[in-house]
This record gives structure tokens, sequence and C-alpha cells, in this order.
């Protein structure tokens, strides 16, 4: 309790200084989206009805709602699994995990035309065959349930297994799931096509959730790998690098398996792939960001440092983000039967506004968690471990 | 209970967009938002250039890929006519109806104007309406439950058949037929004002209505068979220009 | 909003015209729903009741074609408009343009009222500086100009410029403002920069100055040279009508052969497309006159025969004039022997740049092919060759005896109008009958050796030529439903030349040449006014449409009809009275409606309510027909009185032989001032001859710029429903791209999308260039639409220039047409 206790000015808690950067950050990009939607409506997106519906404020809603989850399923392998290396990040996790949520589900709604009226309609009309009817619902339930929990955990800074964990895991699989199945069902949209994305889903959530426990566990250390615990270390060191590294190789080979799949074949849909390999961007995400962070983390040399570990990971966060966007604008490349109005594949790029709501989740889910950390016990679980809590403390 | 259905017939249809202008006009449509279109491909090297078109309403289809999708049921298939609707009330903008239509047939309304400057800011709306241009449908046919009207913010909007007109029909009419004076003010604005008579508007449950027959011996075909979605838009090519395009967009690489 | 004062008036208006009761009363009569809602829902007992809406008749203004339009008004709003059901042309439908009045109507950029211009200084950048005045200052202005004009001995130099003329109550009364003020200038109609290369030739062969009707249903054939059937070609609604028939329905299916220099909707939809030399059209129709001869495939009945039956039209040989017996045409051996008979397809081949195969196939399936007909218009004729390409082309018609035949081509009947109120020839002052303006020249040299000698009017002239002060300048000028500042080939002359001149616009909106004007003076749009317009060439058979205002009109504006009158009846002596006893465009209408009386429609049209409850009279059949080579005139129940070789000059031959003349007597008459003026050799220069177009522009790549469907006359760049659609094929939304050839763009650097500069010596036009494999290579293709600089607030935003300002003004010396097509441009990235 050191952290948060200490008789000292505020400016002297990182977490504090943490949580004033993020407001700023959320202020400048909630301020930016506001005007934008009062003077313009949400016409500042650059989606079009030609056929890029869903653009970039949809990427980072799913960025931060799988990164959410993928929290989530990290914490459930305390939670749920009991594996006790991973005690000592699981309320780091459970805490990021309702921040990105946050900052998640505010983009969206910034983003939907009438998001107040999804709140009666959709519970209400039990439209079971939408998956979107079923992530509303299960997002709903996820949401409570991580908020009791965290609430458990303020109350009780005691980080014992919390049986509701079985749940909240449960939950984030199926979310993580689903939202792979939004994609996944559309067969007039063969990018996004196929019964394995549920899959790809579930495992690049998995490996963010992986990214941010380590980005934000150094972050909490102000990336002074000295200040990490030793269990704390040796786990991210051993287990959590591993899995990792793993979570990682699958991710590779999923992605560049369809990319190589939608390269090779001559049906209509696919020639997106041809467009985005054709993009440095494509590269960036796949060498840099995906075969890069694989390399450092199975690397015994550089994966046992701390400040490698946490490049590998802001790598890969970048990545996802990049894979994302092009994954489901990718999705909508093609125009359907939009003829001479619409040349060859649509093009997209993100506005201002799309862009000012990425800093807005950014900044909304650091606040969150930053205030979670200063005041509300989110980085508690160092407590167990005297000294380095007097460590902290001092410095 | 009708299952209203369409025939084109592309051996005689010109290209001309009167049924895309007149659907503008009868719906208060905005420029370019084409709930009716008619699309234009062209393949092949001079002189053996082959221009051909399509136009392309909504399908209606029987098993749609946009009501499934849909969070809240807004987009729901009409138990009376079969056609397919958006309640306006109930719609939240997610556009995952638009993302699963493979007719691209959709629009949503917070969309930069295909024409500059937007014609909603010369004829600003009031309340609930975006716009309120002086043209307006009369208001008795307005209908937010069905996507009927002005479009509000945030909500998608798609052809309704012209549901305000053929709802109004006489009960057991084989076909709606713009040539019929019994008829002609329940058929579908696109529909009524194709002058080469491409277009036939019928009863597809009813096996002595002209679309059936049309059909039937002219070998009516569907676009996208593949996606199981049923359409009720059949299309007839006698061999002429104009052709159900093939899977790839045909028009040239250049 | 001001809707609900326009609602409640509206109720009052009705009341006043008396048209809710006319129509409940046709509704409840007849049984038919015609009238709108009401009659149809009663009788389908579920419908919806829409007691509301009320259904007004109109005749669409988008383009010549005069369709009949049911405009529906409900709670003041003018919301919908589709064809009337039971009118000829429209038959309940529309083109792409009728649904468009809507917008037209409630153009926001519309003039409110009168007003004058305030600032002296004209040019593009000048803001005119308009001010609201009252009606009464507006007119009274203008006639103490003209009045003064009058008394000085200067009436000539007053010109009123007209572009689309409707009818006997706004064109129709214009010849007559003339006659009795005394100026050769009123009216100069724009029918040299329409298609008067199409009227001209024909008048030189047929002896009628006229567009055809055409039996488009019962036709076998149809050859198009350069029409766009189904993009431009009037009545194009009626056109699609009838191509879903003849295409679609009618056994057998119709076979067509469309001529152009690109591909657009009618080529792709036809069974043969001829990608053509932009102005070789005539040597296409010589080769195939050519092969219908050496093949024995004219029509024997109409052309005649060789006394013997032996044919002698054999390649490169002559044939004795006298072996051959001619029945209905007049100089077919002569023609064969000066032209004809060299005119091999080979030889079209090299000059068309078309196939030898695909011409020698075209030419036996339209020999062969009974009943066939060619069409053309201005691809083919608004060359330097002009003349020479229509006359070769509508002697195919000739030659194949499509001439008044079913399934042929005829000529339009005028309709039975009673007389006007007054006798004009009775109001006539000494001015007026011998004032020394009689002597002078009109403004464009129409009708003058030194100008247009055989032309119907010469518009593109009147901005250079009263720029040049030759033959003098004018004064005053006053325009109705035309644009020249705009619309004329190079039309920056224009710009400098009215700078210094007094003009009067009268159109409900802003242009290039309103913004010029020192008084605007705004008619009513067509969906606010009474209005009368005779059909234009349509199916021969009489017929005239009216104009019911659905609404009353939203601005303080005056019909044009009337304005003319008011100012008429202001100006001194017998010729106010004369107006004054024509009173005003209402009585003017009634009485032409008093012709019904004796003559009354098909549909029951017998007088004015009756004309305005059915927005048409019409009376059919067409009483003309050819028969097997001899001419009959409907007796009332059938073709069955044959007429004489006088009556057939009289009323259908109207050349001095009474025959089609290959060997034309008008061109004859008119050869030594011809081959002085052009340079033609006076032996030859009376027949389809071929003639090589000169093109100029000094580069090197054809400018053609066409009407595309959606061009509403005057109105449709300044609709964001044009703007979105206006250019299909491939796909111009939001501007017009220039049409190249990629191998032509290749070869100049020009990547598809790029921004272009298209340069003549007269001017540059910019646009976005897209790459169509449709389109020649020696060819650009940029629709006619954009670049206006004055003319409301959507148009002014379309990025695409004017293709008019790198179009050079040079005119066929005897049609009078203006020659849009002939430039040679270069073409650059911008």
């Amino acid at each position: 309790m050191a952290v948060t206790t200490g008789n000292g000015s505020a400016w002297s808690n990182h977490f504090f200084i943490h949580f004033i950067v993020a407001v700023i950050l959320l202020m400048l990009g909630g301020g930016y989206v506001l005007i934008e939607i009062i003077q313009f409506g949400k016409v500042q997106f650059n989606t079009t009805n030609e056929g890029i519906f869903w653009g970039f404020p949809i990427v980072v809603y799913d960025y931060f709602l799988l990164t959410s989850t993928g929290l989530a399923m990290v914490a459930s392998l305390y939670h749920v699994f009991g594996l006790e290396e991973f005690r000592s990040v699981a309320t780091r996790c459970l805490w990021l995990a309702f921040a990105g949520l946050s900052g998640g589900v505010s983009v969206l709604f910034l983003e939907l035309g009438n998001p107040w009226v999804a709140l009666w309609a959709t519970p209400l009309n039990m439209q079971t065959e939408s998956p979107l009817f079923w992530k509303v619902l299960l997002v709903g339930a996820y949401a409570a349930l991580l908020i009791l929990v965290l609430l458990g955990s303020i109350k009780n800074r005691d980080a014992h297994r919390n049986p509701l964990m079985i749940a909240v895991g449960a939950l984030a699989l199926a979310i993580t799931l689903v939202a792979g199945a939004v994609y996944g069902m559309m067969a007039m949209r063969p990018v996004w096509f196929g019964g394995e994305v549920p899959v790809v889903f579930l495992i690049e959530s998995f490996m963010g959730g992986l990214a941010f426990t380590i980005f934000f566990t150094h972050l909490a250390h102000g990336f002074d790998d000295a200040s990490v615990p030793p269990e704390m270390r040796s786990l991210f060191q051993h287990t959590l690098s591993r899995m990792f590294a793993i979570s990682i190789a699958l991710h590779f080979a999923l992605h560049a398996g369809r990319a190589v799949t939608g390269l090779w074949t001559n049906a209509e849909g696919f020639q997106v792939w041809q467009f985005l390999v054709s993009q440095p961007l494509f590269h960036i995400a796949l060498w840099g960001c995906v075969a890069l962070p694989f390399v450092l983390m199975v690397l015994p040399s550089t994966r046992s440092k701390g400040m490698v570990q946490a490049i590998a990971a802001l790598l890969v966060m970048v990545g996802l983000l990049i894979s994302r966007y092009e994954f489901i604008i990718g999705g909508q490349m093609v125009p359907l039967f939009k003829g001479t109005w619409v040349q060859g594949l649509l093009s997209y790029s993100p506005s201002i506004g799309a862009w000012a709501l990425l800093l807005l989740a950014i900044g909304l889910a650091n606040a969150v968690y930053a205030f979670a950390a200063w005041k509300l016990g989110a980085e508690d679980q160092d407590a167990g471990f005297e000294s380095h809590g007097a460590a902290l403390a001092a410095r | 209970m009708a299952k209203w259905g369409m025939v084109i017939d592309l051996e005689t249809c010109t290209g001309c967009q009167a049924c895309t202008t007149a659907c503008a006009m009868e719906n208060n449509r905005l420029p370019g938002e084409n709930w009716q279109d008619v699309l234009f491909y062209s393949e092949g090297e001079y002189p053996a250039l082959n221009l051909s078109w399509l136009p392309r309403p909504c399908m209606q289809c029987e098993n749609p890929s946009c009501v499934s999708v849909c969070p809240t049921k807004a987009t729901y298939v009409d138990d009376d006519t079969g056609v397919v609707l958006v309640d306006w009330d109930k719609c939240i903008g997610c556009k995952y109806c638009m993302v699963a239509c493979p007719y691209g047939v959709r629009f949503y309304m917070d969309e930069k104007p295909v024409v500059e400057p937007d014609v909603r800011a010369t004829y600003p709306g009031d309340g609930r309406r975006t716009w309120n241009p002086p043209y307006k449908m009369p208001d008795e046919h307005e209908d937010p439950s069905k996507g009927i009207g002005i479009q509000p913010k945030g909500v998608v909007s798609k052809c309704t058949f012209c549901y305000h007109k053929i709802s109004q029909a006489p009960q057991g009419v084989a076909d709606l037929d713009e040539d019929n004076p019994e008829t002609k003010e329940f058929t579908p604005a696109c529909v009524r004002v194709c002058a080469p008579k491409a277009r036939y508007f019928g009863d597809l449950d009813n096996p002595d209505s002209k679309v059936n027959e049309l059909i039937a011996e002219k070998g009516g075909v569907r676009l996208k068979e593949e996606t199981g979605n049923k359409p009720k838009v059949y299309y007839l090519s006698g061999g002429g220009s104009p052709v159900v395009p093939g899977e790839r967009s045909r028009r040239s690489e250049s | 909003m001001e809707e609900i004062n326009t609602a409640l008036s509206r109720r009052r208006f009705l009341q006043a015209t008396g048209t809710a009761s006319a129509l409940a009363a046709t509704g409840a009569a007849v049984g038919v729903p015609e009238s709108g809602h009401e009659a149809t829902s009663a009788d389908a007992g579920t419908a919806r009741r829409q007691p509301n809406t009320v259904v007004t008749k109109n005749i669409c203004h988008q383009c010549p074609a005069r369709c009949g339009i049911d405009v529906y008004t409900t709670e003041g709003r003018v919301h919908a408009i589709y064809g009337t059901a039971d009118h000829p042309i429209s038959n309940g439908k529309l083109c792409p343009k009728g649904p468009l009045g809507v917008y037209i109507l409630y153009d926001p950029d519309r003039w409110r009222g009168p007003m004058k211009r305030t600032n002296p200084r004209k040019g593009r950048n000048e803001d005119p500086g308009f001010v609201p005045i009252t009606w009464d200052e507006a007119l009274d202005t203008v006639a103490a100009r003209l009045n003064r004009l009058r008394d000085a001995g200067e009436s000539h130099r007053f010109a009123l410029l007209y572009g689309r003329g409707w009818g006997a109550s706004d064109a129709g009364l214009q010849g007559t403002f003339g006659k009795l003020y005394g100026s050769p200038n009123v009216a100069i109609g724009h029918s040299s920069m329409c298609s008067d290369g199409s009227e001209i030739a024909k008048k030189m062969l047929d002896g009628n100055a006229a567009y055809n009707a055409y039996d488009y249903r019962n036709t076998n054939y149809i050859l198009m040279f350069g029409v766009g059937f189904l993009e431009a070609f009037r009545p194009y609604n009626n056109n699609m009508q009838v191509w879903g028939h003849i295409r679609g329905r009618k056994t057998p299916k119709t076979r067509v052969t469309a001529v152009d220099v690109h591909v657009n909707t009618t080529l792709a939809a036809s069974d043969r497309g001829l990608l053509i030399r932009p102005g070789t059209d005539g040597a296409l129709a010589l080769a195939i006159a050519h092969v219908i001869l050496t093949e024995g495939l004219w029509e024997k009945s109409f052309v005649g025969d060789f006394n013997d039956g032996v044919n002698r039209f054999v390649e490169g040989r002559t044939v004795e004039p006298a072996l051959f017996e001619e029945n209905w045409v007049k100089g077919l051996v002569e023609w064969w022997n000066v032209e004809l008979k060299d005119r091999t397809v080979a030889w079209a081949a090299g000059i068309t740049d078309i196939p030898a195969r695909d011409i020698l196939a075209t030419a036996r399936e339209f020999g062969s092919t009974r009943p066939a007909m060619a069409i053309f218009e201005r691809g083919a004729h608004a060359h330097s060759n002009g003349i020479y390409n229509g006359m070769a082309i509508h002697s195919l018609n000739a030659l194949v005896g499509s001439m008044y035949s079913v399934g042929g081509l005829m000529n339009q009947m005028p309709p039975s109008y009673g007389p006007l109120p007054a006798d004009d020839n009775e109001y006539l002052d000494d001015w007026a009958r011998n004032g020394a303006w009689k002597a002078m020249p009109r403004i464009d040299l129409k009708g003058h050796p030194d100008g247009y000698l055989m032309a119907k009017n010469m518009m593109q002239e009147v901005g250079p030529n009263h720029l040049a002060g030759k033959p003098y300048k004018l004064d005053t000028m006053m325009f109705y439903l035309t644009n020249p500042i705009w619309t004329a080939p190079n039309g920056q002359v224009w710009e400098e030349a009215l700078k210094d001149v007094f003009m009067i616009d009268t159109s409900p909106f802003p242009s290039e040449t309103g913004h010029y004007a020192d008084l605007i003076l705004p008619d009513h749009t067509y969906l606010e006014r009474w209005q009368d317009a005779p059909t234009y060439p349509f199916e021969g058979y009489p017929m005239t449409q009216l104009r019911v205002p659905a609404i009353e009109p939203l601005h303080d504006t005056k019909y044009y009809g009337d304005v003319l009158i008011e100012i008429g009846k202001r100006i001194k002596g017998p010729m106010g009275d004369y107006y004054r006893a024509l009173r005003d465009s209402d009585n003017v209408l009634r009485h032409l409606a008093k012709g019904f009386a004796d003559d009354p429609g098909d549909n029951g049209v017998n007088d004015f309510e009756s004309w305005k409850e059915q927005g048409v009279w019409y009376k059919k059949p067409y009483i003309y027909r050819l028969v097997r080579g001899r001419f009959y005139e409907w007796d009332g129940r059938g073709y069955n009185r044959e007429m004489s070789a006088d009556e057939v000059k009289q009323n259908l031959l109207k050349t001095p032989s009474g025959k089609f003349e290959f060997r034309s007597s008008a061109m004859e008459e008119n050869a030594a001032w011809i081959a002085e003026n052009t340079g033609r050799d006076p032996a030859k220069l009376m027949f389809p001859i071929w003639e090589q177009p000169v093109h100029p522009g000094g580069g090197d790549l054809h400018l053609v710029t066409p009407k595309v469907a959606l061009h509403a006359e005057g109105r449709g760049h300044n609709i964001p429903m044009v703007i979105a659609h206006l250019q299909p094929t491939v796909g111009g939304r939001g501007e017009a791209y220039c049409e190249i050839n990629p191998k032509t763009a290749r070869e100049r650097g020009i990547k598809d999308g790029d921004w272009i500069r298209i340069t003549s010596d007269v001017g540059t036009t910019e646009c976005a260039a897209r790459y169509y494999e449709g389109v020649r290579p020696d060819t650009i293709v940029l629709p006619m639409e954009y670049g206006h600089w004055a003319a409301g607030r959507w148009s002014m935003r379309v990025p695409t220039q004017h293709a008019g300002e790198s179009t050079v003004n040079v005119s066929d010396r005897v049609t009078g047409q203006a020659n849009y097509y002939s430039s040679k441009v270069t073409v650059a990235k911008a």
C-alpha cells in the first residue's frame, strides 16, 4: 500500500503521472471527436456507402475488446486454472481488461448510429441468429461480472482466486469466439469467411493479452528490470515468454497461411490479398511485429532481458492493431455490385477523427488503469513482495 | 399475403437509369445513394469492347442474410408482402446488414455526400428529419417503422419495393402492372417508369402471374445463388448486351 | 418553411381554376383512375385513400420530346412525376430525366422575381449586383427602350434569341412581335446550334425542312448514324418504349446497326456497332447505296427500275440514264454516274476505318430488309461536309422505299388550333409594313449571300457578328430558354461581345447569359405554368399538349408568353392594340383550343376544359401512306384514296419535281453561290457526294462532345441527382470524364484518372481522363454538360470544364449547322 498511501505529493507517484497523461490524451482525442460529431455528425470516419462500412473505429473497438478478453484469459490462468505463477499479474490483467473494455466500448458508442437504442433493442428483440446479438449480450455480462470481481478486489486486496472468474473467463472466451464468428460467418466476404476465424481470434486475443501483461508490468516497474520481483521476473523469463512465443508462432502460421492461400487462389474476393501484400504495412506487421518478437522471445539471451520483453510486447501490440485493420478493411475492399461507379478495389484511410478515437481509447483505457493502480490497488499484487514494495515506494 | 417479386429483362433494358431517378424521387433518396442503381461493366479491347449493364434493386431475398445478422431485428421480413424492411426506430446503425448483404444494396445515412454541396444542408431538417426537401413524400406515406420517408440519422435504409404503394394493392392481384389502370398506382416506381418495359412486378406465389410466366418461359435467373439468399428478383437475359455479370468485376484492367 | 402558406393558397388556387372539381368529376364519370388515387382507391376498396393528393397534367421540359406527365401534389408539395398513361408519347412511362422535375421546381438557386443590374461592367468575374424591381418597372423599362429604338428608326437593333420554343403561347408569339415591331431579328432560333444539318439535308432531297416522324414500331431494320438513340434522340422515352417492343416482343425482332465514334448504350444494345472515323458517315452511306444498287436491292416500286429489268449498276461503269425509268425519285442514274459507281465498300473501308466485311454485311442487311430506315443526327452532320453526309444517309431511305411507308419515315402534321383572338395583319402601322428595317439583313446573316444563304437560323454567329459590328451593332437583346454565352461553340467570344448590349434574360434560373443581363424577367418553371406545346415530330399524326400548373408559382415570376404580351401592350401604336386584343396567354390558349370543337381528339378533347383534364389532344392516324409505289390518303376507314402526283408534291415530297431528288433542285438553284463560297464542283454539288471533312482546331485528336441521357435541357448541370449519374458507362459520378483510348493516353503519358488539358486554337478545357477501350484511338469524348460558372451552386462545384471552350465555331455553309464535332485538339496531362 506504500504506493498509494505515501504522504508525499501525488506527483511523486508515477501512476498519478500516468493517470494525468492518460487524461490529457483522453481529452485531446475525445475533445476532437466530440467537436467533429457536434459539427458534422458521425460522417467523419471516411467510411462510404460504396463498400467500406466498417472503418478504423470498428478496428479500434475490436482491438480493445479482444485485448480485454485476452487479458481476462491470462488472469484466468491463475483464477480458474490455479497457475500460481500468474498470481502476481492476475489483478493487473483484470484491471487492464476492464480498462481495455472501457476504451473499446466507448469507441463503439461514438461510432454506432444509435448506441442507446442498442441497449434496449438488442436484449428485447432476441435475434438469436445474429452473432452481434450474442456479442452484445456476452459483453454486457462480461462487463458486469468483471466489475464485480474488481470491486471485490478493491475491498479485499489479498489476491485470492475468485470463483466468479470462471464465468468471466468463460465469457471472455465466448466473446472472442463470437467476435471471430461475426466475420467468419460472412460467406459473401471471402477474406473473412471461414470456420477457423474464431480460433484465429482466440489465439490473437490470448497473444495480445500476454503482450499487454508484459508491457504494462514493465511499465508499472518503470521499465526497470531490477525492480521487478524475482518471482515475477522468473515468470516472464520462462513460462510467460514461452507461452508468448508459442502464441506468436501460431499467429504467424495462421496469418501467413491465410495470406498465402489468398494469394494463390483465383476465387473472387481474394484479390485483396494481392493488394495487401503489395503494401509495406503488411510486411511491417508480419516481419517486424510478428516474426521479430517471436525470435526475441525464442532466443534465451533476449528472452531474459526485461527491456527486450517490453519491446517484443510493444511490437506485438502494434502488429495486432495493423493486422486487425488489414483484416477488417481488407474484407470490405471488393465492392459488391457497384459497377463502374467504383473503380477496382475500394480504398480507405482513417480520418483524423478516427485517429482521435484511437487516442481517446488509449487515453481512457490508460486513465482507468492508472487510476486503479493509483487509488484502487490494481498494482497491489506487488505488496505481497514486501522488499520490492518498499523499494518502489522509495523511488 | 402475396410474395412480391420482380423480373428484370436484360434483353430490353436500355441502361437509361430511369428506375434510379424515379426511385430517388419517390423515396426521397440522396443523390448517388441509390436504393436502385444501374451498374455498368466493360471488358475487351478496342474495337471489340463489351459494354454491359445491370439494374440492381434490393433482391428482397427470401432468406436474407441482412435480417439474420441484425442484432435488434430492425431489419425484418414483412409477413404480408415478403418485403425486407428496416425499422428505423430499432436500427442502431451498426451496419452489420450492409456488410452481410451480398448485393450491396444498403445505405447508411451518416456519410459524406456524393455530390457537394450537401443537399441536406440546402434543405435543413427539423426534429428527427435529417433534411427536409420541399419535394418530400406526403406525410401519410412516411413510416419509420418500415424505413419509408426521410432517412433519420444513424440508421440504414434500403429499397422497400415501394412498400407504401404495393401494400395498398387490392388483395389477390397477380401482377402490379403499370399499364393496368387498376394497379398503376400500386406499382413500384422503378417498374412504373421503365420505358422499354424491362421490369415486371407480381406475386411469385400466384402461378398465374406474369412474373412466374416470364421466369418459367424465359429462364429467370437470380444473382449469386451460391449465397443461398434466394432473391425474389429474377433476371432474364436473351443474349442482348446487358447481361448478368460474371463473378469478377468486368471492368477492364487499366 | 412556406409550405403551410403554399398549401392554403393552393386550395384557393384550385377553387379558382376549378382543377380539383374537374379532376374529381373525371374520376367519377369515367371510373378510371387517371385523376390519380381517388378512383382507384375507391374501386380497390382496401386501398388507402389519398384525398390530399391532386394530379395535374403537364409536359416534361427536359428535352424536346414533350412527354405527357402526371404531376402529384400533396399538401402543397410536388413530390412525384409519372408519365401520363393515355398520352401517346409517354404512355405512362418516363426517361431518367422525367422525375427530375421536382428538383427543377424547387431549385434553391431560382430567381425570386424581376431584377435589374446595378453594376454596369460585365464579365465573368463581375458581380451583376442584381436588385429586385417590380414587374411594372421591368416591363416599362423594356418597352421604353423598344419604343425609343423604334422612334429612332433602329428597331432592327432589337434581337430576340430563343432556344426551346414550345408552342403558340410562347415562341409562337415571337414572329408576330418582330413583324409588328419591325425587326428581322425577332426571333432568332437556336436550330443551327441544334440539328439543322439534318433538316436542311432532308429539305434538299425531299423538300421538307423538318425532322422526320418515324414508324419505329413496324420497322424491321434501323441503321443509325450518330444519333444516340438510347441516350439523346428524341423522343427518348418513346424510343425506349419502342426499343422494348421491337427488340424484345416483336416478331421478327428488328435488327439494329448503330454507327458512332464510341461505344455508348446504343451501340452496346444494338446487333452491330460500327466505330467510324468522325465525319465520314457519308462515305459509309454511299458505299451502302453502292451495294444496294449493284446487288439490285433497291425498292423498285418507289425508285423505279431499268426498262428491261436488267441491272446495269456495275462498279466503275456509267449507265445511260434513259435506260432507267424513275418512279418517285429524280436523278438516280446521274448520281450513280457522278458519284456512286466508284463508292465501293473497299473505298469506304479506307475512308471510314470500318472493316469492309462489316460495311458489306450492313449494306446487304439494310438493302434486303423491309421496312428499313436510316436515321441520323448531329454525329453525322455536325461536320464541314455535314450537308453531304446527311444527304447520303437520307438517300438510303428513298432507295429502300421507306418514305411514308409502313415502318418508314413521315412528316409531322400540325394540330387543329383555332385562330388567335386577333389578326396581326390588322395591326400593322407604316413602320411595320414598309419601315427601313425591312431592308436590313439579320444580325446572323441568315439568308444573306455574305452569310448563310440557305440556313434557317445562325444563332452561333450573333455574338461574333455583333462584336465585329457586321452587319451592325445590336442595341437590345432578349433571351428565351437559351444561354448562348455558354452553349455557343467558343462562347468566350460571346463573353466579350455582349458587354455593350442591353440584355434581358427570361430564364427562371441563373445562367451565364443571365450573368450578363441588365434585366431579369424570370419565367415560371414548367410545373407552374399554363403553356401549349404541339408535338415534336413523332408518329406523324397531329397532337398538341398542355401544361397545367401543379401549384401556384413559388416566386414572383411571370410566364414568358405574358411577358411578351405585356411588353407588346406597352409599344406605341397599333401594336399595343394587338396585344391588348390578345389580352393574355390564357386567352390565347382558350382560342387555340376552340379549334378542337370542329376536330375533337381521339380521347374526346374538344375544348379547353377537356384539354386541361387530359393534357393532350391528338388525332390518329397519320393520313398518308405509301403502298407498293403508290401514295394513299386515309379516308376515315383505311388508306384507300390514291393521291395524285400533284397532291404528293403539295403534301409530301415538296420538291420542285414532286419527287425525292437525288439531284437536288434546291442545291442546284444555289449552285453558283455554293460553288463560290465552298469551292465545290458546280457539276456535282447537287448530288449526295463524298467530301473529305475539314477539321479546325490545330490538334491531332477529334473532340466529340455528345449529349447523354441525363442531359436535362438547360438545367441538368445544377441537379445533384444528375451530377451523381451523368455518365454511367464510365462511372462519371460527380463529374464528367473524358473518355480516352488507353493506347492514346499512354502515348501521351496520361494515366487513368489523370487531370488533363484539352487544347485547340480557340481555348482549353480541363477535366479528368478515363481509360475507355470503347472510344476510337483518334477521338476523345467529353459529354457537353459541365463547366458552368454562373448557373447555380452545384454546377459551379463540378470540376469538369466546358468542352465548348475548345470547340471552334465553324458552320456548314449550306445548312448553317454549327460543327460541334469537327474540332481537333491536343491532349496532355494538366
